[in-house]
């Protein structure tokens, strides 16, 4: 079960398996980390961009830097897994039938590993280095 | 756990922007990774999500983005300091304010954008 505690100590305590604990950490860590990428993404492509430009080229001439690979990729990974991770949550609590809650993770989770495969496919499909 | 008002209010915002931005993950991948079917594809697509009604949408996303994060600060700050619990009503007044600042030069560039009719090619 999803740990509802709000401090760490009562947090362990309440943790029902090692994992859930580690799942408890990792969304408090993700997290503070994808607020920082996600502003300077978000600034960078619609603030010190105009969005309505945003075509093939550009995408294609951002993505060919190492470091915004990197940078998106992280997000990409991060990103998934927080969210995969908080949609477990959600279905834990508002779907009651074990039989439907099953499927319907097994459908949102084999979606968001195609996701996965296809953005990471996607981001080190683009040149490398190019200026 | 949450008795009402501004607490239960946070978390129903919380859960509802982190539902709203993880199907906008998936689109926004699918969306970029079309670039593997060459630029005709890709640029199709983004013409198609030019127009003013994503705008709009996009501009519910950052709002939730910037919420759900900011928001996310305060559960932390809750999470591990000793007076975090203490102060969650007014750390979550605090989080508006935070969302206020960044949201304003998303708001005048965007939507500057949609009323101004500068989108499409």
């Amino acid at each position: 079960m999803a740990i509802k505690s709000r401090r760490y100590e009562e947090a362990k305590l309440e943790a029902s398996t090692n994992l859930e604990l580690y799942w408890w950490v990792f969304m408090r860590i993700s997290g503070v980390v994808l607020v920082f990428l996600l502003i300077g993404h978000m600034w960078m492509n619609a603030i010190l961009t105009d969005l309505n430009t945003i075509n093939y080229d550009y995408v294609a001439k951002r993505l060919s830097q190492t470091t915004w690979k990197l940078y998106d990729l992280l997000i990409l990974a991060l990103g998934l897994l927080h969210g995969a991770n908080g949609l477990r949550y959600v279905l834990d609590d508002w779907i009651r039938d074990p039989m439907k809650r099953f499927w319907t993770k097994a459908v949102l989770y084999s979606l968001i590993a195609f996701l996965f495969l296809l953005g990471s496919l996607s981001l080190l499909n683009h040149d490398f280095g190019v200026k | 756990m949450y008795r009402g008002r501004e607490g239960q209010w946070a978390f129903y915002l919380h859960r509802i922007s982190g539902l709203g931005i993880l199907v906008f993950l998936m689109l926004h991948v699918a969306n970029i990774s079309s670039a593997m079917w060459g630029p005709e594809v890709s640029n199709a697509l983004m013409k198609f999500y030019h127009q003013p009604v994503f705008q709009v949408g996009l501009l519910f996303l950052i709002a939730g983005v910037l919420y759900h994060g900011f928001n996310g600060l305060r559960i932390i700050l809750m999470d591990f300091t000793s007076w975090g619990v203490r102060y969650q009503r007014q750390l979550w007044y605090g989080v508006w304010v935070l969302f206020v600042v960044f949201y304003l030069p998303f708001l005048i560039k965007i939507g500057g954008g949609i009323l101004g009719g500068g989108h499409g090619d």
